[in-house]
Formats: C-alpha cells, sequence, structure tokens
C-alpha cells in the first residue's frame, strides 16, 4: 500500500461510504452517537488525506522548486519538471521533458483501478470498458484536503446547529407539523455525500465522474428536502434535482461522443501490467483522453515530430480529407490544415513522424481503433465539450441553470455550506479545470461568457437581498461564476486557486450565518436583525474576516484569488480585445462583491436593532458551534499566504497549482506542447516584458490596482449607506422602482423558465388530455359531432387567429408606443443623464467595433 | 519638481475642488462663490501655460462679464425656497455613477490614445516663450510665418505640408488670406445676433394675459 | 506623476467637465443647471489651451478656439439667463422639474 500511497486517497474515500452504511443500518436507533460516527469517519479521512499531503509534496518536487517565488523567475525550469496530468503516467520510456523528471523512474504514478464493465468493439487488441479508477495528482490532493477538513469542521458545527433534532418532538414553525426529530438521517446523508464528493475527484475517467455527480446529485435533493414538510423545501429539493437533469443531459452527450469517437472515457494515460507472448509482465500505457485528442510532441518511438507540424504540436491536430484518394482506398487520407473539419486522434501505439507529413496525407479511419491513426469530426469535439460544460453549468449553477441555487437554501444552514457552497457546487469548476486540455478554443470561449454573465447578473441580484441565506447564496452563484471565467480565459491556476480560496471563507460565512440564524431562532431576514454585534461577538468578528475576505480587502485569501482572476482576464482581454467585456464586467462586479457584502454585515451586525423581539432573544452560539468558525476565519485568512504575505502573487497555494498546471499552458520557449489560443494570454501574463508593442503598465500591478480601486468604492458606498447613515436607502429604492423590481425578481428567470419549461409541459399535458376525450372519444361518438366541432373550431380560428393578428399588430405597435413614451420624462435633468450616457455608450461601441475590427 | 509644477499642482487641485464644491454646495449662492473660484483657477492655468492673453480674456469676459451676470440672475430670481432646492437620494447616486463612468471614459481614452502619432512637439520648455498677443492677431489673421503649417490648421489646402516622396518641405505660400477670419467673423456675427436676442427674451412684456398672477402668491 | 505636462492638465479640465455634466443633471435650479455648462465649457477651454501648449500642431488653433469658446460661453450664459428670467416670470419658480410641459 505504502508502494503507491494513492490507496491512502481511496481510503480516505472510503470511510466515509462506511459511516453511512453503518449509519444506515443502525443510525435512527443512535441518538447523538450518530453524528459523533459520522464526525470520526470523515475526521479520520482528514487525516489521511493530510498524511497523502505531506507524502506527495516531495513527490511533486514543490520544496525543491516553490522558493523561487515569483512564477517569472521559476518559470523557465518549472515546466521540464511538470507535466500535465495526461503527461504523467505515459511515455516514461521516451522523452525526459513531458515526463516528471523529478518523479523518479521506476515510481509508478499514483493511480490505479480495474475495468468493470467490458465492451467489445470487435477488433482484436482492443479492451474498451468502463473504468474504476482512481488518479492522484496535485489537484486531487488539494481538493482532498479542503474538502475533508471543511467538511470535518461542518460536521463538528453541525453536531450543535442540528442539535434540537434529537427531540422526540419537534416543532416545525414554518410547516405547523410536530414531528419526532431526525438527527442520525441528516448525518447518513452528511456520509454519503462525503463519499460521493471524494468520489468525483478521485475519479480518473468522465464515467466514474458522472455515477459521482449524480450521488450528490441526490445527496443534495435529499438533504435540501430534508425539513420535507415544508411546501418550499419540497419544491426546492425538486428544482434542484431537475434543473440539474438538463445540464447532465448535456454531460451525457459529451460523454457518449467522446466514447464514440476516442473509444476511452479515462482522462489521463493510464499504465496496466499485462503478460505479453513470452509470459513476461509488461507494463502498457493507454492513452487517456488527453492524449488522443492533443497531438504529443514526439512520436511513438520518441523522436520529435517534424518542425512543420509545430502549429499543431499540443493542439487538436486539424486535417482534412483529400477527396481525390478516396476512392481506391480503403480508408480515407487526410492532410493538415488549420481549419480542417476533422481532428487527428492519437489512439495508436505506434506512429512514425515523418507518416505524418507525407505528400499523399495520412491514412485514418472515421472509428477508433488500437492499431491506427483514426479522425473525429470537430464540430464533435466541440459539442462535446459544450456538453460538459453543460453539466458542470448545472452542477455550478451558472446561467442560465443558476436558478436552483438561491431556492437549495431551504435546507439546514450545514447543508448550504458544505454541499451548496464549498463543494459540491465548486465540482462543475472542478471538471472544467480537470477536463481543460479536451475543450477547444470555442468552448473556452463559451465557459468564459458563461462565467461573466453569471457573476454579473448573481451579484446585481445579490445587492437587493434581504434574506440573509440568500444573499450569500447569490454571492456563492456570482463566485462560481469568476472561476468559470478564470478558467474560460485560460487562467487555470487563478479559477482552482479561487475555487480552493473560496470554499474556506464562503464556508465561514455560510456557518456564520447559521450562527446568527440559530442565535436568532431561526430568524433570516436581516431587516429584522441589526445591532447583534453586542450580543454574539465571535461570530459577528469572524464573518467580518469572511467578508473581507470575499471582498479581496489586502491579506486575507480572497484577495489572492481574486487579482489572480483579474490578472488572466486582462491578459486574455489585451490579447483579444473585442472580449472587453470578460475583464469590465468581473471589475464591475468586483465592487457589487465588497457593497453586498459589507451591506449584508452592517445590516446584521451594526445599527440599532429594527425588531426588539428578535434582539431580545438573541444569543452567542456554544463552543461546538464558534470554533469551527474560528478555524475557518482562520485558514480564511492565511490559506494563500507565500512569502511574503504582502506580494498578491508569491501564494504558496498558487504556486503548487502552478506545478500541476497542464502543460498546454506553459508558455516557455521549448516547450511545443503549448495552446496555441492561450499561449500568448499566459505568455502575457506571466511575462509582460515580452510584449513591447503593449503599451499598459504591468499587468499584475494594473490589474490588482484596478481591482483594489473598484472593491473600495464598493466598501465606502456600503459604509455611506448603511453604516454612516448618508443617503437613504428608501428612497434610493423608490427612486429605482423598476430596476429594484426587476432585481428583486430575480431578472425573472423563474417567471421565464415557467413560461418556456412549466407552462408548455402543462400545455401538452392538456393537449392529451383534449386528444383524448375528443379525438378518440369523439371518433368513437361519430362523424357528425366532429364535423360540428371543426366548423366550432374554425369559427373560432377566424375569430382568434385571423382577427387576433390584426388586433395583435394594432396592440403591440401601441405598446412600443406607450412604452417609448416613458423615456420622454419632460425632465430637463434626466436629458442630461441621458446625454452623458449616450456618450458613454456611444464610446464603448465604437470602440467594441474598432477592436473587432482592428 | 519645479516651482512652476507645485504652482500647478496648487492651483489645478483648487479648481477641480473648487467645481466639485459647485455641485455638491445646495445653497445656489455659495455655488456662485464657489464657480468664481473656480473661473478664477482655471484663468490661472492659463497664466500657467503661458497664455496671457487667454487668461486675461478668461478673467475679463468670464469672471468679469458672465458670472455677473449669473449673479444677477441669481439675485432677481432668489425667492425662499429656489435657495436651496434638492435632489433626492437616488438622483444622487444615479448622478455620482453616470459622472463616474464619463471621467472612467475620459481617463481611459487618454489612457489608451497613441500620443505618439502627434508631430514631435518642438515647444520650448520655458512657457515664457509662448505666442502672445501679436502673434496671436497675426495669426488670427492667417499670417503664415507665424503659423507652421499642420493639417489642423484652418489654413486651406496642404500648405507647407512634406512632400511624401522627397521627404522635403513644400515651398510655403507667403501670405494666406483667409486663416481665422472667416470663422472669426462667425462668432462675431453669433455674438451681435445672440445679444438681440437676449435683449429681446429679456425685456419687460406687456402681458395680455396673466399666467399667473403675482398677487396670488 | 514626475513631470507636469499634458496629461495632467486634461485630467484637470477632464475635473471640470465632469462636474458640470453631473451639476446640470442633479442641480433643480436654473441657474444651478446654467452653472454646470458653464464648467463643462471651462473643461474644454482647459483642453484647448493645454493642447496649445504642450503641441505645436496646436500652437495658435487651441488658442483661438480656446478664446472663441469663452466668447460663446459669454453669449450662451447670456441668452440662457434671458431664459431663465421669462421662464421665472411665467411660473414663478426656477425649479427646472416644474418644466415638463414635453413630457411625452
Amino acid at each position: 500500500m505504502l508502494e503507491n500511497p494513492g490507496w491512502l486517497f481511496v481510503g480516505a474515500t472510503l470511510l466515509p461510504l462506511v459511516s453511512f452504511l453503518l449509519l444506515l443500518i443502525g443510525g435512527r436507533h443512535w441518538g447523538r452517537a450518530a453524528g459523533w460516527i459520522a464526525t470520526a469517519a470523515i475526521g479520520a479521512a482528514f487525516v489521511l488525506s493530510l498524511i497523502g499531503a505531506t507524502l506527495y509534496l516531495p513527490y511533486s518536487g514543490w520544496f525543491a522548486h516553490h522558493h523561487h517565488g515569483h512564477h517569472h523567475s521559476a518559470g523557465h525550469e518549472k515546466h521540464e519538471q511538470h507535466a500535465g496530468p495526461a503527461q504523467k503516467a505515459g511515455h516514461e520510456h521516451d522523452h525526459e521533458h513531458v515526463t516528471l523528471a523529478q518523479r523518479e523512474p521506476g515510481v509508478p504514478p499514483w493511480q490505479g483501478g480495474l475495468i468493470w464493465a467490458k465492451v467489445s468493439t470487435g477488433e482484436p487488441g482492443q479492451a474498451t470498458g468502463l473504468r474504476l479508477g482512481f488518479y492522484v495528482d496535485g489537484l486531487t490532493v488539494a481538493m482532498f484536503v479542503m474538502i475533508t477538513l471543511v467538511a470535518t469542521l461542518i460536521h463538528i458545527f453541525s453536531t450543535g446547529y442540528m442539535a434540537e433534532e434529537l427531540q422526540d418532538e419537534v416543532h416545525d414553525h414554518q410547516a405547523h407539523v410536530v414531528r419526532a426529530g431526525r438527527y442520525p438521517r441528516f448525518f447518513t446523508y452528511m456520509s454519503l455525500f462525503c463519499f460521493s464528493m471524494l468520489n468525483l475527484v478521485l475519479a480518473d475517467n468522465l464515467f466514474q465522474i458522472f455515477i459521482s455527480w449524480e450521488l450528490v446529485g441526490i445527496c443534495s435533493y435529499l438533504l435540501i428536502g430534508y425539513y420535507y414538510e415544508r411546501r418550499s423545501a419540497s419544491n426546492a429539493a425538486n428544482k434542484a434535482f431537475i434543473t440539474n437533469r438538463v445540464g447532465d443531459a448535456g454531460f451525457i452527450i459529451g460523454a457518449a461522443i467522446l466514447w464514440t469517437y476516442c473509444g476511452t472515457l479515462t482522462l489521463p494515460d493510464t499504465v496496466r501490467e499485462q503478460r505479453n507472448a513470452k509470459g513476461e509482465v509488461v507494463r502498457v500505457v493507454e492513452p487517456g483522453l488527453f492524449s488522443r485528442l492533443r497531438m504529443p510532441a514526439t512520436d511513438s518511438h520518441g523522436t520529435p515530430l517534424p518542425a512543420q507540424l509545430d502549429e499543431y504540436i499540443g493542439n487538436f491536430a486539424r486535417v482534412e480529407p483529400i477527396s481525390e484518394r478516396s476512392s481506391g482506398d480503403a480508408a480515407t487520407r487526410y492532410r493538415f490544415s488549420s481549419s480542417g473539419p476533422y481532428v487527428l486522434l492519437f489512439t495508436a501505439d505506434h506512429f512514425h513522424g515523418e507518416d505524418l507529413v507525407l505528400d499523399d496525407g495520412i491514412s485514418a479511419s472515421t472509428s477508433p481503433s488500437a492499431t491506427g491513426l483514426s479522425v473525429m469530426p470537430y464540430w464533435a469535439l466541440v459539442l462535446a465539450g459544450i456538453g460538459v460544460f453543460l453539466g458542470c453549468v448545472g452542477k455550478s449553477a451558472q446561467f442560465p441553470l443558476h436558478v436552483w441555487l438561491p431556492d437549495a437554501m431551504e435546507g439546514p444552514t450545514p447543508v448550504s455550506a458544505l454541499i451548496h457552497a464549498a463543494t459540491m457546487v465548486a465540482a462543475g469548476v472542478y471538471l472544467v479545470g480537470r477536463a481543460f486540455p479536451m475543450f477547444t478554443s470555442e468552448v473556452l470561449l463559451v465557459i468564459a461568457y458563461v462565467g461573466a454573465i453569471t457573476l454579473f447578473v448573481a451579484a446585481t441580484i445579490a445587492l437587493v437581498q434581504t434574506d440573509i441565506k440568500k444573499v450569500l447564496a447569490y454571492s456563492t452563484v456570482s463566485q462560481l461564476g469568476f472561476m468559470m471565467l478564470a478558467l474560460g480565459v485560460g487562467g487555470w491556476i487563478a479559477g482552482l486557486f479561487h475555487l480552493l480560496t473560496h470554499a474556506f471563507f464562503k464556508a465561514l460565512l455560510f456557518l456564520g450565518s447559521g450562527s446568527v440564524i440559530h442565535g436568532c431562532h431561526h430568524e433570516q431576514d436581516m431587516m429584522k436583525m441589526g445591532g447583534l454585534y453586542d450580543k454574539m461577538k465571535i461570530t459577528a468578528l469572524t464573518m467580518l474576516v469572511g467578508v473581507l475576505a470575499i471582498a479581496g480587502a489586502p491579506l486575507f485569501s480572497g484577495w489572492y484569488s481574486k487579482d489572480a482572476i483579474m490578472v488572466s482576464a486582462l491578459s486574455f482581454v489585451v490579447h483579444y480585445p473585442q472580449h472587453m467585456l470578460l475583464f469590465l464586467l468581473p471589475l464591475i462586479t468586483v465592487a457589487m462583491t465588497a457593497f453586498y457584502m459589507f451591506r449584508l454585515w452592517y445590516l446584521t451586525f451594526t445599527g440599532e436593532p429594527r425588531d426588539e423581539h428578535v434582539y431580545e432573544h438573541a444569543h452567542e452560539s456554544p463552543a461546538v458551534m464558534t470554533v469551527p468558525l474560528i478555524v475557518l476565519a482562520f485558514f480564511s485568512v492565511t490559506v494563500a499566504w507565500g512569502w511574503p504575505p504582502w506580494d498578491a502573487h508569491a501564494s504558496a497555494l498558487e504556486h503548487y497549482l502552478d506545478h500541476e498546471m497542464p502543460i498546454y499552458l506553459h508558455p516557455d520557449p521549448d516547450n511545443r506542447q503549448v495552446d496555441k489560443f492561450l499561449a500568448p494570454v499566459r505568455k502575457y501574463a506571466e511575462q509582460p516584458e515580452a510584449f513591447p508593442n503593449v503599451q499598459l503598465p504591468e499587468p499584475h500591478a494594473l490589474a490588482g490596482l484596478l481591482a483594489l480601486l473598484s472593491a473600495g468604492i464598493g466598501f465606502l458606498l456600503a459604509t455611506t449607506v448603511y453604516y454612516w447613515g448618508y443617503l437613504d436607502p428608501e428612497g434610493t429604492r423608490q427612486q429605482f422602482a423598476s430596476v429594484y423590481d426587476f432585481l428583486w425578481e430575480k431578472w425573472h428567470f423563474d417567471e421565464l423558465y415557467r413560461w418556456i419549461a412549466v407552462r408548455p409541459a402543462l400545455v401538452l399535458a392538456r393537449v392529451c388530455r383534449w386528444f383524448d376525450l375528443n379525438v378518440i372519444d369523439g371518433l368513437v361518438d361519430g362523424s357528425a359531432r366532429a364535423t360540428v366541432r371543426v366548423s366550432q373550431w374554425d369559427g373560432k380560428f377566424d375569430l382568434g387567429i385571423i382577427d387576433g393578428l390584426v388586433n395583435l399588430t394594432a396592440d403591440v405597435i401601441y405598446a412600443v408606443g406607450a412604452w417609448l413614451r416613458n423615456v420622454q420624462t419632460g425632465f430637463l435633468r434626466n436629458y442630461v443623464l441621458f446625454l452623458a450616457l449616450a456618450a458613454v455608450g456611444i464610446f464603448a461601441l465604437v470602440s467594441y467595433i474598432l477592436a473587432l475590427v482592428g | 519638481m519645479s516651482v512652476g509644477d507645485i504652482l500647478f499642482w496648487i492651483v489645478g487641485l483648487m479648481t477641480a475642488l473648487c467645481a466639485v464644491m459647485v455641485v455638491v454646495t445646495q445653497h445656489i449662492v455659495r455655488c456662485a462663490i464657489w464657480l468664481l473660484f473656480t473661473l478664477a483657477g482655471t484663468a490661472g492655468l492659463f497664466f500657467l501655460l503661458g497664455l496671457d492673453f487667454l487668461g486675461a480674456t478668461q478673467l475679463f469676459v468670464y469672471v468679469g462679464g458672465t458670472l455677473v451676470l449669473v449673479i444677477f440672475g441669481v439675485m432677481l430670481t432668489a425667492t425662499g425656497p429656489f435657495l436651496q432646492l434638492r435632489a433626492g437620494a437616488g438622483e444622487w447616486a444615479i448622478a455620482i455613477i453616470v459622472g463616474l463612468l464619463l471621467y472612467g471614459l475620459i481617463a481611459l481614452s487618454w489612457l489608451f490614445a497613441d500620443w505618439s502619432k502627434l508631430p514631435e512637439s518642438a515647444l520650448p520648455d520655458d512657457p515664457r516663450q509662448m505666442y502672445h498677443t501679436e502673434q496671436l492677431g497675426r495669426a488670427l489673421l492667417g499670417d503664415t510665418s507665424v503659423q507652421p503649417a499642420s493639417e489642423l490648421a484652418g489654413v486651406p489646402g496642404s500648405l507647407g505640408a512634406a512632400d511624401k516622396a522627397s521627404g522635403k518641405l513644400q515651398e510655403p505660400p507667403k501670405r494666406q488670406a483667409s486663416a481665422f477670419l472667416l470663422p472669426f467673423e462667425i462668432v462675431s456675427v453669433h455674438l451681435l445676433v445672440v445679444l438681440i436676442g437676449a435683449a429681446y427674451l429679456a425685456r419687460a412684456k406687456r402681458k395680455r394675459v396673466v399666467v399667473a398672477p403675482r398677487e396670488s402668491l | 506623476m514626475n513631470n507636469v505636462g499634458l496629461t495632467q492638465y486634461l485630467l484637470i479640465g477632464a475635473v471640470l467637465f465632469v462636474s458640470g455634466v453631473v451639476c446640470m443633471a442633479i442641480k433643480r435650479n436654473a441657474i444651478g443647471v446654467l452653472m454646470g455648462v458653464e464648467l463643462v465649457l471651462n473643461g474644454a477651454t482647459v483642453n484647448f489651451a493645454a493642447f496649445a501648449r504642450f503641441h505645436d500642431a496646436f500652437r495658435v488653433e487651441g488658442q483661438i478656439f480656446a478664446l472663441f469658446t469663452i466668447v460663446l460661453a459669454a453669449a450662451e450664459a447670456a441668452i440662457a439667463l434671458a431664459i431663465v428670467l421669462n421662464f421665472y416670470n411665467n411660473y414663478l419658480t426656477v425649479d427646472v422639474d416644474s418644466a415638463e410641459e414635453l413630457r411625452g
């Protein structure tokens, strides 16, 4: 077992499963002990992960190199040692700079697994199957430590928070029922969730990820509906589950496309020990998805590929068929073309570099094969990427599937903290990061834009929410958008870095809100709080730490990761100025984030108590709840620290992730496998001095300064309004009544979906019913009545449709006119504002068009 | 930092601050006073730039003329409630946001502008070397020996522009008659029209229909 | 900000300009709006003057346009005040929000 410390992580994954099974069998009789069993299991998993992590650090070579500090200086030698996950296992025998030089040769990578369902394609030597495997790299390790640590703390917190469920009779004031306590059930679900989540992170193939994906989904469903007597809770659980189905359909389609064309769902290369004909044990490297999709730098014999293929190396090898050759040969022949409709897949064990540049093209089949090269259509690859990303959109509550997450706050607060803030909703971001090499540039743009829209929309909604948990929920959606955006613009490190820091401070914020809600006897409306600082100092102070972290105050963990995201976005925008929005939206949103978080804190803890009843009965929570808060607050500050702490780009965690970045993102001069779409972006982010044409300050300084300025404005505005009380929020609300209503109604997404999804389904059902009643029965009743009906319907058609169309035209024109009438307010001062806004708008539009053209 | 730079920062920041105070102050008479300081500060900036005639004009016309006019306006209409008309909090918020956006736009366009496309400036470092009233007047009349050619000049044609092929300067014509004379005339006529119009508008009318009788208030 | 040059003057000009726009947008007193217009014009004048000083190409144009602006501003002030006084005569108020007869 110690030969392959990856088993430690398998053990850590299985511990919660054991706890789940135990609790499932006898949990209902154990009362308080059930909580301790679950807590002990996840705590032990944390210890195992920690041991694994300490073993991993020397293995990854992080110790040897992290003292280089800035990645500018470390950049060059770094990439030689650190290959992307795709390369770790494979090609040990050939070239050095792709394999792990310091991961000593002969030491097997931390992976393992077995094929549990064989699917034979009938070709010799082809054994594709569904794998159950584990794969441990730096990202896995970091995720494990984060998940188990946060989960342990939340379990401890829950033993206090859920204590009232221990009673035989619990009064549910919202559902007006008296029911038995359900303490053990809560921990049963929590254990199942921990197992599923860890398994998701551990899995080495898309199918296993999908299984865990569904398992965490069902846990989320069960826990959102924990108070299922409340109609709102059961509705929210259904909504979460159904909305996620939409995304999962995309996931399945994407996975199916990859399976069809690539013949595998395993992400990294895997090593198998096999007996050859002579009976010797040999190690066979089976290429995973990444190695199949992205062109390697060398052929299977270790010879570097010819220089004329430089454009394709590390990218998707796009080819076009040579039509005139296709008649006689069995297989079509292809030649390289940067806009070819096919992508060459490197499924073969053996191919020669010089074969690829033959004048008469490359021979490749259109179905996956173990013995030769094959091709897949480029559009299918794009579709697969978008499909897999759609799964992530659902799970990570991205626009347009973000509607379920705020409703999911119906679950108990520890669930919101663990599942709907720190871990499960981050799974989408994790998967995008994990599957990063399979995304084409088109998909990356989609990811970036979805992230940008999400972070903006969610932040605007959070501005007006009054339920303390809803504010946090929308802030979670918004922060996940930040991560998606970062990944989409090539900030692989930035996105996952923010995932890790966000997990800590958002869990802290949720637990803090849980402590407030607990102390205020399940009052969640901030408008009824105020002045609670005197009553619950620990909660208030730890929450302030969380607020500062999420707002991006210097020296708090959020500052480092948000800075990294802004740098990535800025670097991207500098190279692709037509996507200017990808930098402007997050910049504005940083200010909004600071505003709504400080609004939350001021409304809850400062000022005069707005509801005497709530204030009178408020009390600080017991130590079992405040200690996890303090621990989380500690990590929310320090988790991203490096040396020196005041350097935003010296974060140790960031440099740790730097070592785990896919090789396609390393813009070093002797790395041939760089992604051509993102390489200049990454290079600019890390070595701006190499771009003398760009007349901008250094991106780290500029992005950091702008983000800090933006956050400062948000903080000042919140302080002016809610602390000093200079501006009256009520007056502002009346001033912008329509905007306020729009935000209060969450951009009317719920209504929209009601109209485009729920209503049509109901209408369809009614149509079917009508069909049954009238057509089927009507046929039996005879044609005479049918004729009457037809003529009746015809009359209705005349009246309804024909007349209706004529009237509709008039009505639409009238409505447009009536609406436009509002623009002419007659107020001079409004006209001035319109003028100024128009100037800004025209300028933005013109510069956008110029950027698009130039 | 030279004395001139320090003076610039003092005068410039004062001017900017006074301009902001004009916006922030609620009382209309105080507003007028802040405006006075702003306009005087602008004149100071002109002097610092070495544009004496412009500065003097600013003082004469603006501070001496326009502002007095404005203050007359204030006094004529300053009755009770109109001294302090307040805008709502929301209006403040939106105006500040739009203002910040506008300022950001201007600052951005300044940041991203490629100044190197402008011709290399051959101006003296010492502001005292700047053109004074005499040259200004001659330039206004179209004396090209004063005004070097540029594409933006009010002088028609490619006066003195470099021959792109040879790189040599073309022989500039000795005198060009029009120059800024036409705009100057247009402005003069405009001013005349405006003065007549203002007098017409502001004249005491014999009201035939009393819209809102003064006595009723 | 080591050496005072074109950009510093442009910044001051921009402050004047934006102050003017905001002033126009929030003053309910018609005279206050007029002051905003003066500020805007002043901002533009500062820009002209700065270009006149710091770029050869605008050496004369900058000054002359600045002069034109000052003159036009004076004319504008005269006519606007006349309008305000007329408005005051007719409505007995200088609140621009009461001038809303053009509302759609």
